[in-house]
């Protein structure tokens, strides 16, 4: 599966978090779009198990960091909607940064200048 | 916390949770099967390729739910289902564990409770953690020598440099405190025992006791009245009004109602005072082994004691005891800082001489949250020796527990082996085994706490033994129970762990494959850590054996003392006409009158008067010597004045010359009948009839004397029953007796007690003022001197029986279980000519090792133990031979009897039968 999965369960759970977090920075929706979303986004490279996907969000629900509701879905159907929370947006803040970090520190060590100079 | 409080609500709420995350998953399903259909293929294989890419749908739910709510706990409740499921299926076993956990953490509750009374708790008023105790501490060394010139109240040794400390001091001591402690005590207080004392009310007379009380004693105590006011400085002021506050309980017991006392006018002995208050209730005063029945100014001492005045201004007399409240924000480090010296310089400034100077008392503060710890210092040593038997009762059960478990995790192999195989942990089991543990404890907890509530009552009927003034009341509290909690959870661990980790430890193909044969070459890993607890259990139950052959040794040595007199039959009381009014010289005869009516009470042989009893209380001593014999190191003669037929009455043997009788006076040359032992140690042997002695130094309650001894009486305990027999010199009663206090004894036919209320009718005719008090049998009053050891006989014996009752049950199990897996060895045996003799001989010597191995580890801890106790014991060694001997004997004849029962099914194994069981 191409779930990133470089490291522990921790980074790739926390990695899972920051998809999540992302995706409805752009506004509430439930959990299969979100699953369409980031696979759509990342032009099919991740795609995110529904096995990994629904304990994750429940696991932020229950953090505090999204909030959930039963919404009728355009079609007529009853689904839960996540939702951002503040703290959410806080945690995805932080959450980027660390990303960001991570993937600079890979990006450094995979491709040293030095080497390229060679 | 919110997290917490969620998955809460999530294991409350569970089914709807469930259902929730069901319709999300089926809402996921259809989006997604719609999405294919859309990409164009059936509706049928739509739902089929989306529910292949959802997955495992019940891991899914599994790995959701375990984000809700915690996946500990509910295997804990899942844990606790299959243990009561597997207790419920052994239900002999159960019974017997939980039943034996019960008697232990019960017994150790019940113990614990008493402990906790002693030592934790505070005294019921406002901020008991600022008030302090003030005692001195003084070197070792000879009481002459000391600035202390006369006493009254108790001192005790110092346990670590054999010194003295006392909390008595001389009222001078406590007005420099009052006045120079201010800096560091917002308030110094003063107390000092009543005594018992003739407490009249509504015409009704009776024996009570009672406290002085210094002026700021209530305010520094910060109690609030119940009913009317309580004592001030005002009231405690020679010539103010006489007033006394009662305690809440006695002004129940005498007006009904607390809210009826203010105000009633009462007499104590015959002085009248006007009740001002009632105290709290729950409030006893500062020291939990009393509980006094009224508190009086202390200045009002002058109105009902001789010399009283004296006593305010005697810079060498100790007597008042005192304690303080602490200023906010001062330690009791830096008040014993500031106050050592002040009450250094203050106490140099009354000695006599140089020695006196040498050995100074010095302050020493206490902290007195808890009041003064009379009861702590008689009564912790005898529970830690009680706590330490129940303690070993509880761990020889749980080696007993532990022991069954083993021989059950064997049988459980094969269980065990298939929970592994199928993806079991290993922790997890030893938690599922754990749990069955704890919780079969848990039950024994629970019921050991009910044992508890009934061993408490018990305990505190057996520690009083029948003493009225017995105040120890201790009860199931926060404490008390959180250690009962502890207990069980800590013994169910203890017992459970080692069983769990040995069957965990399981070769699973082995396991499953095994057949009852199969297991016997695994047998002697088993086995052995098995006998290794059964041999424990057995060093452990001589131990207790030991120590209960010991107390039971001494409590025979004590009942067989020579007591030089006739115990049975014989009837004590008291009473006090002086405090009722009466005054010399007709009070004299209004007791010799008391003492004729008794004699001529039909059946009563005999009647006697002292003006102490023989035993249960302390003696008067004096240097009442032959004229020219100088005090011989150690105590002075005892004194007891004696009523005409004394001997008679008591049976003690007149050797030489007369008793006493109805025409000695007690004027000069008084006479006297002097003991053997006083013979013995002041006139050599020599015959000492006619000769006189005499006592010049002024003693508190005979002044100069001299006597002429006209007999000699055979030894008599006097005092104490232990140690040698004390020098006595009997003096007539008849004679201006300054305390008025008088014991009466009779000599009856049948049961003394018959006699109590003819003995109070007479009484009452003669004058209802005068309560007659502490009517007992002289073998009764025996018996509670020997409390202790009656108690500590009879409660070891118990614990002792139980403990090796237990030792036999683990032995037993242990040679069931031996007999059980050597049936196949058994059988073929005797299929091959083995008598029965000879198989109950194997069975046996396997069970006599065990006994060995267990004596071995047991006498070496039982000398140790003994030596413990040593204290405790009386006229017997810590290592007496002939008790060492029985001890073994009897544990030896229990565990032989123990292993003899399954020997002997051993013996009757049918060969054709075991053999082919193999």
């Amino acid at each position: 599966m191409p779930t990133p999965s470089i490291a522990g369960v921790d980074l790739l759970r926390g990695t899972l978090d920051l998809l999540i977090l992302r995706t409805l920075l752009a506004g509430p929706t439930h959990g299969h779009a979100i699953a369409k979303h980031i696979q759509r986004t990342s032009e099919d490279l991740l795609k995110v198990e529904t096995g990994s996907l629904y304990p994750a969000l429940h696991r932020l629900e229950a953090k505090g960091w999204v909030a959930a509701a039963w919404e009728i879905s355009d079609k007529g159907k009853r689904a839960r909607v996540y939702k951002l929370t503040p703290r959410g947006r806080k945690q995805l803040v932080a959450e980027q940064s660390k990303w960001e970090t991570f993937s600079r520190a890979m990006r450094l060590v995979t491709n040293p200048v030095g080497q390229e100079g060679q | 916390m919110s997290q917490f409080c969620a998955r809460l609500r999530a294991l409350l709420h569970r089914r709807t949770k469930e259902d929730h995350l069901h319709d999300e998953l089926q809402f996921h399903l259809d989006q997604e099967a719609e999405e294919l259909q859309a990409g164009g293929i059936s509706a049928e294989q739509a739902r089929q390729v989306a529910r292949r890419e959802l997955g495992n749908a019940t891991l899914v739910h599994e790995e959701t739910r375990a984000v809700w709510t915690w996946i500990g706990l509910e295997q804990l409740i899942q844990d606790c289902r299959y243990g009561i499921r597997t207790l419920a299926a052994n239900k002999t076993f159960s019974l017997l564990a939980i039943l034996s956990l019960a008697l232990g953490i019960g017994a150790n509750t019940a113990i614990y409770s008493f402990m906790d009374w002693l030592l934790m708790r505070s005294l019921p008023v406002a901020n008991p953690e600022s008030l302090v105790v003030l005692n001195w501490r003084a070197p070792a060394g000879s009481s002459r020598d000391r600035v202390v010139h006369g006493m009254s109240g108790t001192t005790w040794k110092d346990g670590q440099s054999g010194g003295t400390i006392a909390g008595i001091f001389p009222y001078p001591a406590f007005d420099l405190m009052r006045t120079h402690a201010t800096t560091v005590f917002s308030s110094v207080f003063a107390y000092y025992p009543t005594r018992r004392v003739n407490f009249m009310a509504n015409g009704q007379a009776e024996m009570a006791s009672g406290e002085f009380v210094s002026g700021g004693y209530f305010s520094g105590l910060a109690v609030v009245p119940s009913a009317g006011r309580l004592l001030g400085p005002a009231d405690d002021q020679a010539g103010a009004p006489a007033v006394a506050v009662l305690s809440f309980a006695y002004s129940q017991k005498r007006f009904g109602h607390a809210a009826k006392a203010p105000g009633q006018s009462i007499a104590i002995n015959d002085v009248p005072f006007t009740v001002a208050g009632v105290a709290p209730p729950g409030f006893f005063g500062v020291d939990p082994a009393a509980a006094p029945d009224f508190y009086l100014p202390l200045h009002s001492g002058l109105l009902l004691k001789n010399d009283f005045d004296k006593a305010l201004l005697e810079q060498n007399y100790y007597w008042i005891e005192m304690m303080a409240r602490l200023r906010p924000g001062v330690s009791l480090g830096q008040a014993q800082a500031a106050l050592g010296p002040l009450f250094h310089r203050w106490v140099d400034s009354t000695v006599a001489n140089e020695r006196e100077r040498a050995k100074l008392p010095e302050l020493q503060l206490r902290e007195g949250a808890a009041g003064l710890d009379t009861l702590r210092r008689q009564y912790s040593k005898p529970l830690y020796v009680l706590l330490a038997m129940v303690a070993l009762i509880l761990v020889i059960s749980c080696i007993n527990i532990a022991n069954l478990l083993l021989a059950r995790a064997t049988a459980r192999r094969r269980e065990i082996a298939v929970r592994l195989s199928i993806g079991a942990g290993r922790l997890r089991v030893i938690r599922q085994l754990l749990t069955e543990s704890v919780l079969l404890s848990s039950l024994g907890g629970a019921l050991g706490v009910v044992l508890a509530i009934w061993g408490i009552r018990a305990l505190t009927v057996l520690l009083a033994n029948g003493r009225e003034d017995f105040t120890m009341s201790p009860g199931l509290n926060w404490h008390v129970l959180g250690v009962a909690a502890a207990l069980a959870i800590l013994t169910g661990i203890l017992f459970g762990l080692a069983p769990a980790i040995a069957s965990t430890r399981v070769d699973v193909v082995g396991a499953l494959k095994e057949t009852r044969a199969g297991q016997a070459g695994r047998r002697s890993r088993r086995f052995s850590s098995s006998q290794m607890l059964v041999a424990t259990q057995i060093g452990m139950s001589l131990v207790m054996l030991l120590a209960a052959g010991l107390f039971v040794r001494t409590l025979a040595n004590l009942q067989s003392v020579e007591l030089g007199f006739n115990r049975e039959s014989v009837l004590l009381f008291r009473m006090n006409a002086k405090q009722a009014g009466h005054r010399d010289p007709a009070m004299q005869t209004f007791y010799a009158d008391l003492q004729n009516r008794f004699r001529a009470i039909p059946g009563v042989q005999g009647a006697t008067l002292t003006n102490s009893p023989l035993l249960g209380e302390g003696t008067m001593s004096g240097p009442l010597l032959p004229v020219g014999v100088k005090e011989l190191p150690g105590a002075s003669p005892h004194i007891l004045t004696a009523g005409s037929d004394f001997f008679a009455t008591m049976k003690v043997p007149v050797l030489f010359g007369r008793g006493l009788g109805q025409r000695d006076q007690f004027s000069s040359p008084v006479a006297a009948v002097v003991s053997e032992a006083y013979v013995r140690k002041y006139f050599g042997g020599q015959n000492p009839i006619g000769q006189q002695i005499s006592m010049t130094r002024q003693a508190p309650l005979l002044g100069d004397l001299t006597a002429q001894i006209v007999g000699i009486a055979g030894d008599v305990r006097y005092g104490t029953l232990k140690g040698e027999f004390r020098a006595i010199v009997y003096l007539p009663f008849d004679q201006p007796w300054p305390t008025g206090d008088v014991t009466y004894a009779l000599r009856t036919s049948g049961d003394p007690l018959r006699y109590a209320g003819t003995v109070r009718e007479i009484v009452r005719q003669a004058d209802p003022r005068v309560p007659v008090t502490d009517i007992k049998t002289q073998a009764a009053q025996i018996d509670q001197i020997m409390n202790q050891e009656i108690l500590f006989a009879r409660l070891c014996s118990a614990f002792a029986m139980l403990a090796v009752l237990i030792a036999c049950v683990g032995l037993y199990g242990t040679m069931a279980y031996f007999v059980e897996r050597r049936a196949g060895e058994i059988g073929i045996r005797m299929a091959l000519g083995a008598r029965r003799g000879d198989v109950i001989w194997m069975v046996l010597r396997h069970a006599v090792a065990l006994g060995m191995a267990g004596l071995a580890l047991g006498l070496p801890a039982a000398f140790v133990a003994s030596r413990l106790v040593e204290s405790f014991l009386y006229g017997i060694e810590p290592t007496d031979r002939v008790t060492v001997l029985v001890s073994v004997g009897m544990l030896l004849a229990a565990l032989l009897l123990a292993g003899y029962v399954p020997a002997r099914r051993a013996s009757q194994i049918d060969p054709m039968t075991a053999v082919r069981g193999e």
